[in-house]
């Protein structure tokens, strides 16, 4: 399974997001039914639902065609794709008028974004990686 | 040639024309680079560098539990 080496990591790179979405939506329908959402909450869903799957698959897909894997970790590579993410949630959250967090609160949240796809990465999407053969 | 012989033969006659001869006999690509890449990959392995990232994350999670649904908006 040698082909499409882009489009198999793209998908690698898609998929751990996409499990996840369910258990966010999950989540989100306990807090809507218990009234512990704000009104106006489930128009933020597209962010995670729309974008970041998306990117994530872009971000590994580049991984492979910029040929990085001899020079930089999986996790470091990674590591840097919120630094695109958070600013793009936080336009899309104002764009949606959605004031559920601040810039300030995603300025101190970044660091721990970013060590949380450290992590993710270089165990979740390397291992997935390795299983199609994408390394 | 004995009846034995005959069948035979057209048993043979019979599997040529079924299975077709493979032209692909040679490998398009050396598969001993992957292999010896493979071997030669460190064994993934969970550091002190990725326990204490591990720990800072779930400290600052604590600390600030305000950011949990923040992160998970961006995951």
């Amino acid at each position: 399974m040698r082909s499409h080496p882009f489009l198999r990591a793209y998908m690698a790179g898609v998929l751990l997001p996409t499990w996840f979405l369910p258990i966010m939506l999950t989540a989100f329908l306990i807090a809507h039914f218990t009234g512990h959402v704000p009104a106006g909450l489930e128009r933020a869903i597209v962010f995670p639902m729309a974008v970041v799957p998306n990117l994530w698959g872009i971000w590994n897909a580049l991984y492979v065609a910029l040929g990085l894997r001899e020079r930089l970790s999986l996790g470091i590579f990674g590591a840097l794709l919120p630094v695109l993410l958070v600013p793009a949630g936080i336009a899309l959250a104002t764009a949606l008028d959605l004031r559920f967090y601040s810039p300030r609160q995603a300025v101190v949240m970044l660091p721990v974004a970013m060590a949380v796809y450290y992590l993710v990465w270089k165990y979740g999407v390397a291992f997935l990686n390795r299983t199609v053969e994408q390394r | 040639m004995n009846a034995d012989d005959h069948d035979l033969d057209f048993i043979r006659r019979q599997l040529r024309t079924a299975m077709l001869p493979w032209s692909g006999l040679e490998l398009k690509n050396d598969l001993w680079p992957r292999m010896l890449r493979r071997m030669e990959e460190a064994p993934v392995r969970f550091g002190w560098f990725e326990a204490l990232l591990a720990a800072a994350v779930v400290l600052a999670f604590a600390v600030f539990p305000e950011l949990i649904p923040v992160v998970f908006y961006h995951l």
